[in-house]
């Protein structure tokens, strides 16, 4: 066995040493232990798995994604399970999480149910979730939102398939695509959130704002002849209204 | 599987599987779902494996296969032969700049190795599976694992130091003229 042969065989032991005991190590760990090329080397080696590995477990988990896990099994079982879409039992889930989670508080106006599933779903993504998202469409977006006194985007300016094909972050709710983008503007951030008319939603947002406040964040819903829209900030109702 | 045991797999599995699901999906909602769908597909059809020791790797094997059914094939279908060669050395700094680094940086850094390589390093440093439980899982040979693992590591250093130079500024825009797509 040469010494690369050995380095190439030990790249695969694993730092916490569970592989010792295996055959295919065996030759190489010996050679670890006799050469002292490979011996430095391992030692290095080792020690470099060992801290990526603890830094890996530092990595926690969402809060919330537990209980989602638990909560959409649940909720699937009550449905039988069959004919739902995996975003929509997510989206339940996590619209579940969110009752739990979070004290609701009293919404500026009464909102009908499409807007509230729409709003509670741009929330819990936004404050559960850390985005991302690429594509020049997306950018030059992104751009016209930051724009100082621009107005929201209406149907004309999106190019909805564009926007998704070339990397703008897509969500699946109820089993069909939203887009989401974020922004800031003077100096507080926003989530905007846009899904095809004939989406989840059917005709239920109404063309009109609707907001919809939680202790989590607030959100307001609109329509127009194509999409559904929805717009979430931590930065309260006020906030949203000054953009809309 | 009753609601309890499930739970158990659950808190067992899930935090690993996330992380695995976070190098991969590169943003932690899809993340979330990729973990939440392949609980749900062990919900509906996995609870009838016969051996329950067998359950970890069939999670990260369900996972993995969601992550790649999920993805468009298109955007990174980049065979191990077109990937230029691996060529940085193992140094004492290294070592010392993983340790100087958050755990997030780490896993942006991560997320930056190719994806040919990103699967199998990701699994090797969750420590929970052997290199012949991660050729099984990704469906390779082993010495497809070896290799890509030897690749991977040498890919992460690169990308560590990028990482470290460019601090915790990590742009997902980086042409947009400081504009963010989220």
């Amino acid at each position: 066995m040469t010494i690369e042969e050995a380095k190439f065989i030990l790249s695969a032991f694993r730092p916490n040493g569970s592989d010792a005991g295996s055959a295919t190590f065996c030759d190489a760990l010996r050679m670890a232990g006799d050469d002292p090329l490979v011996k430095a080397w391992f030692a290095q080696s080792r020690a470099h798995d060992e801290a990526v590995a603890g830094k890996l477990r530092q990595v926690k988990p969402p809060e919330g994604l537990r209980e989602a896990i638990l909560a959409g099994v649940r909720v699937s079982d009550r449905r039988g399970g069959k004919g739902l879409g995996w975003g929509w039992i997510a989206g339940l889930a996590a619209a579940a999480a969110l009752v739990i989670g979070f004290f609701s508080v009293r919404a500026p106006a009464r909102p009908e149910s499409g807007a509230t599933a729409l709003a509670g779903f741009a929330i819990t993504d936004m404050v559960t979730e850390r985005h991302g998202g690429t594509g020049e469409p997306a950018s030059a977006l992104v751009v016209g939102l930051q724009a100082k006194a621009g107005k929201m985007p209406s149907a004309e300016q999106i190019d909805f398939e564009r926007l998704r094909d070339t990397g703008c972050r897509t969500l699946n709710f109820a089993g069909h695509d939203v887009l989401e983008v974020c922004f800031s503007r003077e100096g507080a951030e926003y989530h905007f959130y846009v899904t095809r008319r004939d989406g989840p939603l059917g005709n239920s947002v109404t063309k009109g704002p609707t907001f919809v406040a939680e202790a989590a964040g607030a959100a307001a819903v609109w329509s127009d002849t194509r999409f559904d829209y929805a717009l979430a900030t931590t930065a309260g109702v006020e906030a949203l209204r000054r953009l809309l | 599987m009753n609601n309890e045991a499930f739970a158990a797999l659950v808190d067992a599995h899930y935090a690993p599987l996330y992380r695995f699901a976070l190098s991969l999906a590169r943003n932690s909602s899809d993340a979330g779902d990729l973990v939440q769908q392949t609980f749900f597909i062990w919900a509906t059809k996995g609870h009838g494996l016969r051996e329950l020791s067998k359950a970890k790797s069939w999670l990260f094997t369900t996972l993995y296969r969601e992550f790649l059914r999920g993805r468009r094939r298109d955007a990174r279908a980049t065979s191990i032969e077109d990937l230029p060669p691996a060529d940085k050395e193992l140094a004492a700094e290294d070592v010392d700049r993983v340790s100087r680094i958050d755990a997030a940086l780490v896993m942006t850094a991560l997320q930056t190795v190719d994806e040919t390589f990103r699967a199998p390093l990701t699994l090797f440093y969750l420590e929970d599976m052997s290199y012949q439980e991660i050729a099984e899982a990704l469906d390779v040979p082993i010495g497809t694992v070896m290799s890509r693992l030897s690749r991977g590591k040498s890919q992460l250093r690169m990308a560590l130091e990028r990482v470290e130079s460019a601090g915790s500024k990590v742009l997902p825009f980086p042409d947009s003229k400081g504009a963010s797509a989220s």
